[in-house]
């Protein structure tokens, strides 16, 4: 049992007739893990809608390596690419940067690339680090001539070396928006593991995790009086952070919010000057009676949205 | 903008239509929002006078619109919202029959509140009464809700009429409010509700409470009990019981409120009104009773299934 099935056995108000809606997907072949519990010996995927979900999920890989002084290598295509995550003052040795893409047009050399990485390892173990992180943005190689097939090769040397290992970690990063459907499904199938964003907040009753499309947060489990303080300030960092007046909130997995916590919702919808909107997606049957027995006009600010 | 509200005392069909329809035909004449509520066969009858006018009226079997006094208020309120800029001219005929004790007060209790949710809405509302069917009480607390009352030889004035807030206290008087000994009970003593909800989820889904009222009583119960952890004082806990079809559930604290006869009722402006927790609640079970005495403030939910 993950982690998340356990918490979710444990906290999930279940009615009875509809069974608990699993916010997290997870396959046979797959298991989704947020980054804060990979370890070693995880060769995890992040196919990423855009850049604010890049530089949250693979910005916390690097900077929680190089704050617990692990060795991060990170691959980009050139040195214009900037690394997510990197904490101001982080010692040069902690990190090494690769661009390995050849000249504009090029092909992209699987065996040479691998062999940097693989190299990079051997040094960092030489010089006593216990544990490595391998952070990789390969979407530039996917681009170039013959880039799947070239890819996949690189992706199974990296499979070589990374899952038997006890001291690596690796994330293959992909910009999804420049993919096509059939590579990704092609690459990911090379991944035992997708790696999901740290939840905003977690405890025993109410799991909160950013969603970046749409941009807002997932909620599960329960809300009430004594987590309101949470959801707001989880809120208030996504309408800062995305720019987007248009907050998604994603209620397939919550069981119960109070009506104080509807009272929360319309309140940071109106609280701006301009004012942002809620989106709320996947309204569980709760919920859904509250709102029709109040009536919407009760509600400014919130629409109903996916079901 | 001031509301007129008027019972209309009727003892045959025929006096009804000769009452209703001008007044009816008055609300087209000022081109406010006409509807009317009524029972048959009256509602056919009107429907059959006023057909000239087309959909000018919008009509309403009362069976239907008088199902939950606090509901009641809400729709009402509703359709004066949305017919502003217009103001509303509503016939408005309650249900009396089918009621037990308790709920017949609840709709006396509705009909003087309209004096209050509706007062600056410039709404004209005549409410019919048949002094052939209803009995005498009904027409007695008829007078005491209506400032002016017509029809059956009345000509308007009326002395008998009394301030809503002291009519809600007299029936908040007229309660009882033993607990059976068989009520189960549990302490509410930290911040988080969730064994609270879990339990009272057990217990309604027991009672065969359909999973939509079985669920808006959990949201009710937490609402009560997030209320008095916040301004309550210790001890704090819920009773649950069985009565007949309903299941009650009763809140209660130490603490001293002194809440008006009105707390609840008055539909809000939104969510971030002052009230709207409250005033929820008693949308969503079937009738909230609130008492703060010497002893403590309970709040005491019921449930039919």
């Amino acid at each position: 049992m993950t982690r998340y099935t356990a918490w979710q056995a444990r906290h999930t108000l279940v009615w009875p007739g509809e069974t608990a809606v699993e916010g997290v997907m997870e396959t046979l072949w797959s298991v989704r893990r947020p980054v804060r519990d990979l370890r070693p010996g995880d060769h995890a995927w992040l196919a990423y809608a855009n850049e604010d979900e890049q530089r949250h999920v693979a910005g916390a890989f690097v900077r929680d390596g190089l704050l617990a002084r692990e060795k991060v290598i990170y691959v980009a295509g050139s040195v214009k690419d900037a690394v997510p995550g990197v904490p101001p003052g982080t010692p040069d040795e902690l990190l090494a940067f690769l661009p390995s893409g050849p000249p504009d047009g090029g092909r992209f050399d699987p065996v040479a690339t691998a062999r940097a990485v693989t190299d990079e390892i051997d040094r960092a173990l030489a010089q006593g680090f216990r544990a490595i992180r391998v952070a990789a943005e390969m979407t530039w190689a996917l681009r170039r001539p013959d880039g799947l097939d070239l890819l996949q090769a690189f992706e199974r040397r990296i499979e070589q070396a990374v899952p038997p290992s006890t001291q690596i970690t690796a994330v293959c990063q992909l910009d999804r928006r420049r993919c096509h459907r059939a590579e990704l499904a092609a690459l990911r199938a090379g991944h035992a593991v997708l790696v999901a964003p740290d939840p905003e907040f977690e405890d025993a009753v109410l799991r909160i995790v950013r969603t970046f499309q749409p941009a807002g947060l997932s909620l599960s489990g329960e809300l009430d009086a004594s987590r309101h303080s949470v959801l707001d300030q989880a809120l208030a960092s996504v309408i800062s952070g995305c720019g987007t007046r248009e907050i998604h909130l994603d209620l397939a997995g919550l069981g119960f919010i109070d009506l104080g916590g509807i009272n929360l919702l319309t309140e940071v919808a109106g609280r701006h000057a301009d004012p942002a909107h809620l989106v709320l997606d996947r309204v569980s049957p709760q919920l859904r009676a509250v709102m029709e027995t109040v009536g919407w006009n009760m509600l400014p600010g919130l629409t109903l949205g996916a079901v | 903008m001031s509301l007129e509200h008027r019972a209309l005392l009727y003892g045959d069909m025929e006096s009804f239509v000769e009452a209703t329809v001008p007044f009816l035909e008055s609300g087209l004449e000022r081109e406010q929002a006409v509807i009317a509520v009524a029972r048959e066969p009256g509602l056919s009858a009107l429907r059959d006078i006023l057909k000239p006018h087309g959909n000018a009226v919008l009509y309403f079997d009362s069976a239907r619109f008088y199902e939950h006094p606090v509901r009641t208020l809400r729709d009402y309120q509703t359709i004066v919202r949305q017919s502003e800029p217009r103001t509303v001219c509503a016939l408005a005929e309650p249900v009396w029959d089918g009621w037990t004790e308790l709920q017949t007060r609840e709709w006396v209790r509705y009909e003087s509140l309209i004096n209050v949710v509706f007062a600056h809405s410039g709404a004209r509302a005549l409410c019919p009464y048949d002094t052939a069917q209803l009995a005498p009480r009904i027409i007695e607390d008829a007078r005491r809700t209506h400032p002016v009352v017509v029809g059956d030889g009345h000509d308007g004035a009326n002395d008998a009429y009394v301030d809503p807030a002291r009519l809600g206290m007299g029936c908040d008087r007229a309660r009882r409010f033993d607990r059976p000994g068989a009520s189960e009970y549990m302490a509410i003593d930290g911040a988080d509700l969730h064994a609270l909800r879990a339990f009272v989820a057990e217990r309604a889904t027991a009672h065969g409470l359909g999973r939509r009222p079985a669920q808006n009583l959990v949201t009710a119960v937490n609402e009560v009990a997030a209320n008095a952890l916040q301004h309550g004082v210790p001890p704090m806990g819920l009773w649950i019981w069985r009565d007949g079809d309903d299941l009650v559930c009763e809140i209660g604290d130490n603490g001293f409120w002194r809440p008006s006869p009105l707390t609840g009722f008055i539909p809000p402006d939104s969510a971030l009104q002052r009230g709207f927790g409250l005033w929820t609640v008693r949308l969503l079970v079937d009738l909230m009773e609130l008492r703060a005495g010497w002893d403590g403030t309970f709040v005491r939910l019921h449930v039919r299934r």
